[in-house]
Parts: C-alpha cells; sequence; structure tokens
C-alpha cells in the first residue's frame, strides 16, 4: 500500500490550532468533514474520542496516531495534521505530540486500515521523516515527503 | 514425461495484484488439468506488534481480527466464483498466525508443488524487505514460487479461458 496515494492535500492541515487532545481531533475531524462534504462529522467525532477513551494513541516521538472505524465514511481516510508547537496527547514518553496522523476506516475495509496503521508506524521510524514533515510548508510538501520515504528516495 | 506440477497453492491477501495471481492460477489450471487451493492468511502476528506498541488497545485488536477473518472469508469465496466462472474446482484454507509460517506450512501440509503470489509489496530499505510478507514467503516456502506480473496480459489470458 502506498500511503501517499490515499492521501489528500485537503487533507492536510500544517499549523494546527488546537491546544489540548479534544481540540485538535475535532480540527482533524473538522478538516475531513471541509474535504468530504456529507461525511457526518459528529459521528466521526464520536468514534475517535470513543477510541481515545480506550487508551491514548500518543506514541513516542511526537507521534500521534488517532483512529477508529466509522460508516459514516465510505472509505479508508488519512487526515495529517502538524503543530509546530506541540501538544499534550497523552502520548506514551510523556512528550508533546506535533504529527497526527487520523486514519479512518468503514468497517467493512479493516484490511486496508490495519495496513496502513502499520505503514504510518514503520514511516515514522525512518531516519529525518518526522524532521521533514514538521519543515514542510505546504500539503504538497507533505506528500512529497511520505512518497519519497516510501519509495525509498530518501 | 509426468507432468512436475500436480498441485498449486494460490496465496492472497486481498489485494489487486491477488487477483492478478488468482487469474495465472486458474489459467494454469484449466489448461493442464492441475489441482488449486487458494489460502488467506489472517495477519494476527501485525495485529499483535500493534497490540504491543500500544496503538491497539486489546478489545480493539479482537474487533479487527474478526474484521481480518471475515475478509478473509470474501476474498475467498470471490476467487471460488472467479474459478467457477472458468469451470475450475479450488479449495479454500484460512489460516491465523505470522503470514509467511502458515503459507509454508500449507505448502508442506498440500504438497504443493507451486506456489503462486501476487506482485511482492513495496520496501523502505533492504533491511525492511526482510520483514515484507511476500519477500518472505519467497524465502519461506520449501516449493517453487510463480510472481504474477504485468496483469493486463493475464487478465487478457484469463478472458480469453
Amino acid at each position: 500500500m502506498m500511503l501517499s496515494d490515499h492521501i489528500r492535500p485537503d487533507c492536510i492541515k500544517i499549523k494546527l490550532e488546537g491546544r489540548n487532545k479534544a481540540e485538535v481531533i475535532e480540527e482533524l475531524v473538522e478538516v475531513l468533514s471541509d474535504a468530504r462534504c456529507g461525511c457526518d462529522a459528529d459521528t466521526i467525532l464520536e468514534a475517535v474520542m470513543k477510541r481515545e477513551h480506550d487508551g491514548s494513541t500518543g506514541l513516542e516521538m511526537g507521534v500521534a496516531i488517532p483512529h477508529a472505524k466509522c460508516d459514516a465514511i465510505d472509505r479508508l481516510s488519512i487526515v495529517v495534521g502538524v503543530s509546530k508547537e506541540g501538544v499534550d496527547f497523552a502520548s506514551q514518553d510523556g512528550k508533546p505530540s506535533n504529527l497526527f496522523f487520523m486514519m479512518l476506516a468503514p468497517r467493512n475495509e479493516s484490511g486496508p486500515h490495519v495496513q496502513a496503521i502499520a505503514k504510518i508506524v514503520k514511516l515514522i521510524k525512518v531516519d529525518g521523516f518526522r524532521k521533514k514533515l514538521l519543515k514542510a510548508s505546504t500539503p504538497a510538501e507533505v506528500i512529497e515527503v511520505i512518497r519519497k520515504v516510501e519509495e525509498g528516495e530518501d | 514425461m509426468n507432468n512436475p506440477i500436480k498441485k498449486i497453492l494460490l496465496y492472497v491477501d486481498g489485494s489487486e495484484s491477488s487477483i492478478t495471481a488468482a487469474q495465472m492460477a486458474i489459467a494454469m489450471t484449466k489448461a493442464h488439468g492441475r489441482q488449486l487451493k487458494v489460502i488467506y492468511v489472517v495477519n494476527e502476528n501485525l495485529l499483535t506488534e500493534l497490540l504491543k506498541a500500544k496503538i491497539f488497545v486489546e478489545v480493539e485488536k479482537m474487533d479487527y481480527e474478526r474484521d481480518l477473518e471475515e475478509d478473509g472469508k470474501r476474498y475467498l469465496n470471490y476467487i471460488v466464483k472467479l474459478a467457477a466462472g472458468k469451470s475450475v474446482n479450488i479449495e479454500t484454507v484460512l489460516r491465523k498466525g505470522i503470514v509467511h509460517e502458515e503459507v509454508a506450512r500449507e505448502v508442506d501440509e498440500y504438497g504443493a508443488d507451486l506456489l503462486i503470489q501476487g506482485e511482492l509489496g513495496e520496501v523502505l530499505s533492504l533491511r525492511d524487505s526482510h520483514y515484507e510478507e511476500g519477500e518472505r514467503i519467497l524465502r519461506k516456502v520449501k516449493c517453487s514460487v510463480m510472481v504474477a506480473r504485468d496483469a493486463k496480459k493475464i487478465e487478457k489470458i484469463f478472458e480469453q479461458l
């Protein structure tokens, strides 16, 4: 799976404004809702927050992968958010999170969803990947950084 | 001379390239009267890794496992229909565990002479290639392996059956 094929420029927000977990998740859902007119933002938000309630998706190294299965969307959807300042996301290492990959999939597409999450986990371990994403100044640059790492150019 | 390939095992993972592999396997089976079996493996290992990395919680892992099993059944049914459309009988098996190990086990138990699979997944580095399931299957199984390539050509062959 090429993750960069599933990330649309209008599903990327470079300067997140949220100052805590709830605000960031709301912002990411809003980005998706704006990009996919007609999707039920409230249902998506509820699904993502419910999952966070079961356990934080804030990982180490400033990365968080909020995710959920949700029938309010019809295909695998990925929203990328960047917060230069970082946000307390109850991460595993206790450090602020500044790279967010929100992954949503309908219930009958669990296979691609799991593959996509595993792919993100693999990518964030690649040297320099996170640094380059934080430096990206446009959605197109974000996609290019991801694509290059996926294709082994970086 | 005896036919050196009597039993073919087809490995599918739900990807587009799996369908290409299925078309190739069905075409070979129909053309030469071989036995064909298709395997899908629920990647339990990946789910466990995501659980260990605390990306999944326990209940979520179980939920995804059920979903993947349903996905697998759906893929297998689709391949059966694809084969039936060409009057080819096909057996199915769904396993759970570490993908390459389960495929290798099935190769042994079924007595496959040839394993057919789709294109290998993309890798980020040489080290990464050691963890790609298609690559691991290539290295692990004891029988010969065919990687189905050129989807357009294979589709044409399949349509002409």
